[in-house]
């Protein structure tokens, strides 16, 4: 992408694609049937092995994936469709998230064919779950200043240093760490790599951190002489930067960037009803807007995805659009909330619940998955300027 | 863009480069219309473009229209282009019969005063290109129905004026003026058509705005470097480059389907990427992009005229969320992700 052609092709949605996206949607009916989807009270990814393995069953982790490894070998636009059905309807899929979206990829990727046999289809099953190490304390957008080492010994690796904000390390199987093997000697990008750390391994100390929303989500990861095998390397030694980025790729490019407080939006439509004022119509409207023009510019994504292109810089726009979209959501949900006379009178419980969460948590989507200042740094090196 | 899209697109590119600059925006604001390149248009069958080829056209779809649009927003011409196109169509689907030259058109929500073909006490505000065209056509509401009415510019009393772009926009009076008229099916519909038509060439300006303010960015020195390397210049051309590319997406998928829903998507979501489009980018030009000689100031005063054409941004903005107010929250997302797909409540 270049200044001149800032353009996203819109892809049409295939009648497969189209299919699954009925049978997500009958299997959220039956989910809301069972009680298993209560209306949320919080916003967020919900964690839930029980619904973890529902969606196991149905072959949706892993779904684009080689038959050979658990996969069901259905295409990226397919995936999108059904991620957004899901997360639209806040089924709970933050067990399996991370290893389906960003770690399961990257062994596909860059991992050896016994890592592939080994991880691969316990993570479709629903049985095995990831989280990411990237962020140390004195290290989070200048992911590169990494401190934590991983030193050759016979047979493996021993690894010291220590990860922070790293979500779910506390319920999750594994980690993938980003390291450093070897001396930043000239290029501070070269020399490290990814190593996939087993969490009940010795020296390895979770540590929880507690969220201004008041939640154990993310932790500290202390690592002090933790072997791994020669089998933990991902990839090639010293390449961790490339495989980082492709992974990032993965992480910034999701539905999950401007929905993950959708069900906000959604319970403020339920309980405005028909009759509004106006102005409460002008700003949902605006909403609404943005909301349809970040799914097609998701679409479009999906379906650079789908050719086999690694759309990095769209992928930025789409979060650093998502994020903004999804604070400035609350902050509209709350001013139509009191413009409609909503809150403060018992009128309206789970939106006011839901409000609280959300503004409690809002800080965070413009940070995560790295800061918006980093993304658009990246927009900007894709239109030409750095 | 499909085969015959891209064929348009290089077809208007060719001739806008070859007969609209700097001088024709000059004279559109003494009232002088781009004579050469509305001669080469209806040449090339675009001014009638959207007509059945039975009735002299080429059959082209509104979706075609919105690339020539697109071409003609980014280039800033003038004139009544859009209401020419919409206008031909107009006249053909209520069989009053093809018109040679360029049309003015204007959408009214009443029209007190009139009685069969006779109109007392007419008034028409904001009439582009009034004394520059063949005739004048009034959309006017009654009820879901419109019905196209049909004048001769010679029957107004004119007050002349203009909209931010300068191009002319006329008071039009008249004690009592005949008119031709017809139903032309639903009102709506047709507001919608001019709407995303607007879109398309609103879109065109506000990406020609963020090209040339990252080229400017890479030319224009201070402090020793180009001013597109700091980090405050980057992170504004960035914020820019999302609004235009989310802006263009979903003008993209309107014009693709013409669906009031999306249509009303893109009109209101426009409406912010063409204020970024404003703010930026002459901020990133600073006093330069604030004299009337630099080009910038024809791309951002035409998304000042444009802005709240053929329904306000807010007027969009009340008719999209009325398709989803009412809704239950498990009826919601459904909503949002086959609109444009359903026929509209
Ligand atoms: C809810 C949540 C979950 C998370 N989960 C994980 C996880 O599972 N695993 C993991 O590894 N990490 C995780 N993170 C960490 C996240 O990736 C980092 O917070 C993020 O990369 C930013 O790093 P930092 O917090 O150290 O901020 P800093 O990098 O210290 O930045 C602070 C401020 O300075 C700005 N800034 C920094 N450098 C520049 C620059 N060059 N130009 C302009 N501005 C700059 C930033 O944009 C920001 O505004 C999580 C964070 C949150 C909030």
């Amino acid at each position: 992408m270049s200044a001149a052609n800032l353009y996203l092709e819109r892809p049409a949605l295939t009648p497969a694609a189209e299919d699954l996206r009925e049978e997500v949607r009958t299997f959220i009916a039956e989910q809301r049937d069972s009680g298993a989807l209560p209306p949320p009270e919080r916003i967020g990814l919900g964690f839930d092995v029980d619904m973890t393995q529902r969606i196991a069953d149905r072959g949706w982790i892993g779904l684009t994936w080689p038959r050979q490894y658990g996969g069901q070998e259905r295409s990226a636009l397919e995936r999108y469709v059904m991620n957004e059905e899901l997360l639209a309807a806040s089924v709970p899929v933050g067990a399996h998230w991370v290893a389906d979206r960003q770690s399961g990829p990257v062994l596909l990727k860059f991992g050896t064919e016994e890592q592939k046999r080994f991880y691969l289809p316990q993570i479709a099953s629903g049985n095995c779950y990831f989280c990411i190490g990237m962020s140390e304390p004195e290290s989070g957008s200048d992911l590169a200043s990494l401190k934590t080492r991983a030193d050759r010994v016979a047979g493996g690796w021993r690894i010291n240093g220590r990860k922070i904000w790293t979500t779910n390390a506390h319920r999750v199987h594994y980690m993938i760490a980003l390291a450093r093997t070897s001396p930043a000697e000239g290029a501070r990008h070269a020399g490290i790599s990814q190593l996939i750390i087993d969490l009940k391994a010795p020296g390895v100390t979770v540590t929880p951190i507690i969220s201004m929303a008041g939640e154990h989500d993310f932790n500290e990861v202390l690592l002090e002489d933790v072997l791994v095998p020669d089998e933990a390397l991902i990839g090639t030694e010293g390449n961790g930067w490339n495989q980082v980025s492709a992974e990032l790729a993965y992480e910034r490019s999701g539905p999950e960037r401007w929905l993950s407080s959708f069900r906000l939006i959604s319970e403020l439509v339920d309980v405005l009803g028909a009759d509004t004022q106006p102005s409460t119509q002008e700003e949902l409207g605006r909403l609404i807007s943005h909301l349809l023009a970040l799914r097609q510019l998701s679409l479009a994504v999906a379906g650079m995805i789908e050719q086999g292109k690694s759309p990095n810089i769209e992928a930025s726009i789409v979060k650093d659009l998502g994020t903004k979209f999804e604070q400035e959501a609350v902050r509209v949900a709350r001013n139509i909330a009191s413009a409609e006379d909503l809150v403060g009178n018992g009128r309206a419980p789970r939106l006011r619940a839901l409000l609280m969460h959300a503004q409690q948590y809002a800080p965070a989507f413009t940070i995560r998955g790295g800061t918006n200042e980093i993304l658009r740094g990246i927009i900007a090196r894709g239109i030409g300027l750095r | 863009m499909n085969e015959n899209q891209t064929f348009f697109r290089a077809t208007i590119e060719r001739i806008l480069a070859d007969t609209v600059g700097k001088a024709e925006l000059d004279h559109a604001e003494e009232r002088q219309l781009p004579e050469a390149f509305f001669s080469v248009l209806v040449e090339n069958g675009i001014t009638s473009m959207l007509l059945p080829e039975d009735t002299g056209g080429i059959g082209a779809s509104l979706g075609d229209a919105a690339i020539i649009l697109r071409a003609a927003g980014a280039a800033a011409a003038p004139g009544p282009l859009l209401e020419t196109m919409l206008a031909q169509k107009l006249l053909a689907s209520s069989g009053l019969g093809p018109a040679q030259g360029l049309l003015s058109l204007v959408f009214i929500n009443e029209a007190p005063g009139l009685v069969g073909s006779r109109w007392s006490d007419a008034v028409l505000h904001d009439v582009p290109w009034s004394q520059a065209v063949e005739k004048i056509l009034i959309v006017s509401r009654s009820g879901n129905e419109a019905r196209l009415l049909v004048s001769d510019p010679a029957g107004w009393t004119t007050e002349p004026g203009m909209d931010a772009a300068g191009e002319p926009r006329d008071l039009l009076t008249a004690e009592a003026i005949d008119v031709t008229s017809a139903n032309c099916g639903d009102y709506d519909s047709w507001l919608c058509a001019a709407s995303m038509l607007r879109a398309a060439q609103i879109l065109g300006s506000a990406e020609w705005s963020l090209r040339r303010s990252i080229e400017y960015a890479s030319e224009r020195k201070q402090f020793g470097r180009e001013i597109g390397k700091f980090q405050a210049v980057q992170q504004m051309l960035a914020e820019l480059a999302g609004h235009i590319l989310a802006a263009a997406t979903i003008v993209e998928a309107a014009a693709d389907d013409c669906h009031p829903t999306m249509i009303a998507a893109a009109r209101s979501r426009l409406g912010d990427a063409a204020d970024a489009a404003i703010a930026i980018s002459h901020q990133v030009h600073g006093a330069l992009g604030f004299s009337q000689e630099y080009a910038l100031n024809s791309r951002t005063r035409r998304l000042m005229a444009w802005r709240d054409d053929f329904g306000s941004v807010l007027y969009w903005r009340r008719v999209l969320a009325r398709q989803f107010t009412g809704l239950s929250r498990e009826a919601f997302w459904p909503a949002i992700a086959d609109a444009g797909a359903t026929v509209p409540r």
